[in-house]
């Protein structure tokens, strides 16, 4: 009994963190209607501007809280002014939801270059000792938790229901054009409420950093574990935030107690897809829930880029030719980089048909990169089947997979689709960590052989150069045939309005499906053909931060269009290669240029230099 | 031979009564004209005989078919095509884009033979292709074929929303509100259009406030007020019907 008090009370400690994540996921989203994935990235730069207050300037620990939350607020009221504010007013939410990753991506980045990769552990505000209860041992900090989230809460309700400035967010929230005709200053608010919830993910970053080692990438697990309580609880609703919250850190550490603790963050990523199946709106309705289908209606796609037939081929022959010479005049670096860009863009095609032409958001696309990666090797390494049939096994196990997470998230309507697709990526994570009799666990996998062909080793990076060029080539003809036809214009049509494209007598369900299964096989083909280059493969190189950056890469480059995410993919990964000081800002640049680009170029660098190209003619 | 029939249709939303026991028959190859004051049900009619609303009670057959149960998609492929009320062009693709997009139902490639290549999904899309031409031609959108569609102007999306529905070949084709947004000459050729349409064997349904247009086009004219059906017949007939006339100068004539 003491240690099942124990658990509960640990598990009371990490729900009231989750609920007040979530609670910065709730409020930015009653405010403007966007899911802000950038939220965690808050908590990790608040928790460690407190470490450097602290530790570097010797502020007392409270001030040193206190300053590094009023710095993360003013950081995200820049941030905010320069990029969600301006986004808000023309890009659809699902092109926000993808700005916001990239601006978690770019917290990210900013951390990894101030504050370096190595993890941070910070001295907790009073003391080491727990508090003695009983038999029970409770840690301080963990009250501090308490206090600080049950104040942050009660502060926030009385804000929202006892203020006008309450009374103004709730009417951005409820209906902006409305509040803008009775004199809310709407861009304000929404600013507003911005800067608030990065105050509110600085105070939980900033509380929680004694309990729980930091890291740059911990602000990723944040905002998932803090999404996946609204997710649970109801975003639209500020109860749903915090009970939410309370059912996941209960639920986390009931699990690492009683199963294990390698198998709890699948254990709660299982729970968040369950309730995603069965109340996509959460357990607690809110009032301002919000018809998706409408606000989008408003900002809709405008670029279009096309290239003639004759263009078309034109520059698929140059670009061929220079596939074709580029072994010959690269060194043996770059053409590693290489041939990773085009293995990516294996991968990105397939996105590229889902997301760009689709417009379903994948954040979970790696997850098919893993279980092709790790089912080919496994089947090459155990059971001495040919590399062919392994990647033909891992594209048919990702076909299945693809199917069942399809079959239940296309129901759901657009952002939480997002999400689920997200919980899968984090599930596979946890998979290939979790099962290491078959994949290595955190480690890795080691000892893939050459990739081979019908007996033809192909042994040295040129041999595999000049494959994955073949197999990219044929993969562009495909698509190329596939886009131009009908297929391809009920995907587009479905983009924007599945409705009047039904009523054409395109079969919306079907033609997602179709969607979804070629992203995925693509994708798990990319994810065999890579482990086979590396001869090796870890759960970080096919994890969650690989399906964000393969978002950015397609954004960057062009989604919609067939040769823009090479681009893309190009960029993020010859650049850091050819110019070694510039890796340790690859993060930071793929976050910025995400955000600047769904910003400033949403047709992307191709799109955009298509249409230069037009304008000279 | 009758096309539609449209039998004891209500639907209620709430406390609105907005459908109303209505029932007609629309004649193959025959134009008709949905008319009524503002709010008195005409789109809702066309969002249940296309199922984007279950009605409460009712049915609706087509050529002897009984659509209860069938989805959008599924009516769509039986040949019933409509439009909508504010043109939903689809943005993020061309004119003739969207042109092509109407002939999906009829399509017989597959996906595979697309991206092999194949001679004969290059023919058929090469074949599709000219006739949609063709359509644009007819109301001078051939020149925009390539832009965006979105970048056009609202009455042309109008058109191409109608070019769109006409390249899925329909056996009825229901037009809400064609005519908004159109300028006098471009309603004049709406109305050339529509009774070609019509000539080449398509049975048309339209929802129109521009009097002059219905009254010089259509072969039936179905009067809706708050709901129901108060009157039915040919132009002329309604023109003298004193409950149309109330309904619409709101007193009956001296």
């Amino acid at each position: 009994m003491i240690e099942f008090t124990q658990i509960v009370i640990g598990g009371v400690m990490q729900g009231a963190i989750y609920a007040l994540i979530a609670l910065g996921f709730s409020l930015v989203y009653r405010v403007t209607g966007v899911i802000n994935l950038a939220q965690g990235g808050f908590c990790t730069l608040g928790a460690l501007l407190g470490f450097t207050l602290q530790t570097g300037l010797g502020w007392p620990p409270l001030l040193a809280a206190a300053g590094a939350v009023v710095l993360t607020s003013a950081f995200a009221a820049l941030v905010g002014r320069i990029s969600f504010v301006p986004g808000l007013a023309r890009l659809t939410n699902s092109n926000m939801l993808m700005m916001s990753a990239g601006l978690l991506t770019l917290f990210e980045g900013l951390v990894l270059v101030v504050w370096g990769s190595q993890p941070y552990a910070l001295p907790p505000f009073t003391g080491e000792h727990p508090l003695a209860v009983g038999a029970l041992r409770i840690p301080t900090q963990g009250l501090w938790i308490i206090a600080v989230s049950a104040t942050i809460i009660a502060g926030l309700w009385y804000l929202l229901q006892s203020t006008r400035l309450g009374k103004s967010l709730r009417a951005c929230a409820e209906n902006p054009t409305a509040a803008r005709l009775v004199g809310v200053d709407v861009p304000r608010m929404q600013l507003f409420s911005f800067a608030l919830a990065g105050a509110i993910g600085a105070a939980a970053g900033v509380v929680v950093a004694p309990a729980i080692s930091l890291q740059f990438d911990t602000g990723r697990l944040l905002t998932v574990a803090g999404f996946s309580a609204v997710a649970i609880g109801g975003i639209a609703s500020f109860p749903g935030a915090v009970i939410g919250g309370l059912v996941l850190g209960l639920a986390g550490q009931l699990a690492t107690a009683y199963v294990s603790s390698l198998f709890s963050s699948a254990l709660s990523l299982t729970l968040l897809l369950i309730v995603l199946i069965l109340r996509p709106s959460g357990l607690i309705r809110g009032a301002a829930s919000r018809r998706q289908d409408v606000r989008d209606e408003a900002r809709v796609w405008a670029h279009v880029t096309r290239l003639s037939a004759r263009a078309t081929w034109r520059l698929g022959a140059a670009l061929l030719a220079i596939g074709l010479a580029l072994p010959f005049v690269v060194n043996d670096g770059l053409l590693g980089a290489l041939i990773i860009t085009l293995i990516l863009f294996i991968t990105l095609i397939g996105l590229d048909v889902l997301m760009g032409y689709g417009g379903q958001i994948s954040l979970g696309q790696a997850g098919f990169m893993a279980i092709g990666g790790y089912t080919a090797a496994y089947l090459v390494i155990n059971n001495d089947v040919a590399p062919i049939i392994g990647i033909a096994a891992g594209m048919a196990l990702s076909l299945v997979c693809a199917m069942i997470l399809a079959a239940v998230t296309l129901r759901l309507r657009g952002l939480y689709m997002a999400l689920a697709t997200l919980a899968f990526g984090l599930l596979i994570d946890s998979c290939a960590i979790g099962f290491d009799d078959i994949t290595g666990g955190p480690s890795g996998m080691v000892g893939i052989p050459d990739m081979t062909l019908f007996g033809y080793d192909f042994d040295t990076p040129m041999k595999m150069y000049y494959l994955v060029l073949a197999i990219v080539a044929v993969l562009l003809l495909a698509m190329a045939g596939a886009m131009r036809s009908g297929f391809g214009r009920a995907l587009q049509a479905i983009r924007t309005d599945a409705l009047a494209a039904a009523a054409l007598g395109v079969n919306v369900t079907g033609t997602k499906m179709t969607a979804f299964a070629i992203s995925a096989v693509l994708a798990s083909l990319s994810g065999s053909l890579y482990a086979f280059q590396f001869h090796f493969l870890s759960p970080e190189m096919v994890g969650t931060p690989r399906s964000l950056e393969l978002v950015s890469m397609l954004v960057i480059g062009g989604e919609g269009t067939l040769l823009g995410p090479l681009l893309g993919a190009g960029l993020l990964t010859i650049l850091p290669t050819a110019i070694q000081a510039l890796a340790v800002y690859k993060t930071l640049a793929s976050g910025a240029l995400l955000a600047g680009c769904s910003l400033y170029l949403p047709q992307g660098i191709f799109g955009g230099l298509v249409r230069l190209a037009e304008r000279r003619r | 031979m009758i096309a539609l029939q449209v039998e004891r249709l209500s639907k209620r939303f709430g406390g609105l009564l907005a459908t109303s026991d209505v029932s007609f028959d629309v004649a193959e190859h025959s134009l008709t004209a949905l008319i009524g004051p503002n709010g008195a049900g005409k789109t809702t009619l066309f969002n249940l005989i296309t199922n984007l609303f279950q009605a409460d009670s009712g049915r609706v057959v087509f050529h002897g078919q009984d659509l209860r149960g069938r989805a959008p998609g599924a009516i769509a492929r039986l040949g019933l095509i409509r439009t909508f009320q504010t043109a939903r062009v689809f943005p993020g693709m061309t004119v003739l884009e969207n042109v092509l997009c109407g002939r999906h139902r009829l399509l017989r490639q597959t996906l595979a033979a697309h991206m092999a290549w194949l001679p004969a999904a290059r023919r058929e899309e090469r074949r599709i292709a000219e006739q949609a031409m063709a359509l644009l031609d007819l109301v001078g959108l051939a020149d925009a074929a390539a832009r965006p569609a979105t970048e056009l102007p609202m009455g042309a999306q109008k058109l191409l929303e109608v070019m769109r529905a006409l390249m899925a070949q329909p056996r009825l084709l229901l037009l809400d509100e064609p005519a908004a947004g159109l300028n006098d000459t471009e309603t004049a050729e709406l109305a050339t259009l529509l009774r070609a349409v019509r000539d080449c064997g398509v049975t048309v349904m339209v929802v129109e406030h521009n009097m002059s247009l219905v009254m010089t086009i259509a072969d039936q004219v179905v009067v809706l007020e708050t709901g129901a059906v108060i009157a039915t017949g040919t132009p002329a007939e309604i023109q003298a019907n004193p409950r149309v006339i109330a309904a619409y100068l709101g007193e009956a004539p001296v």
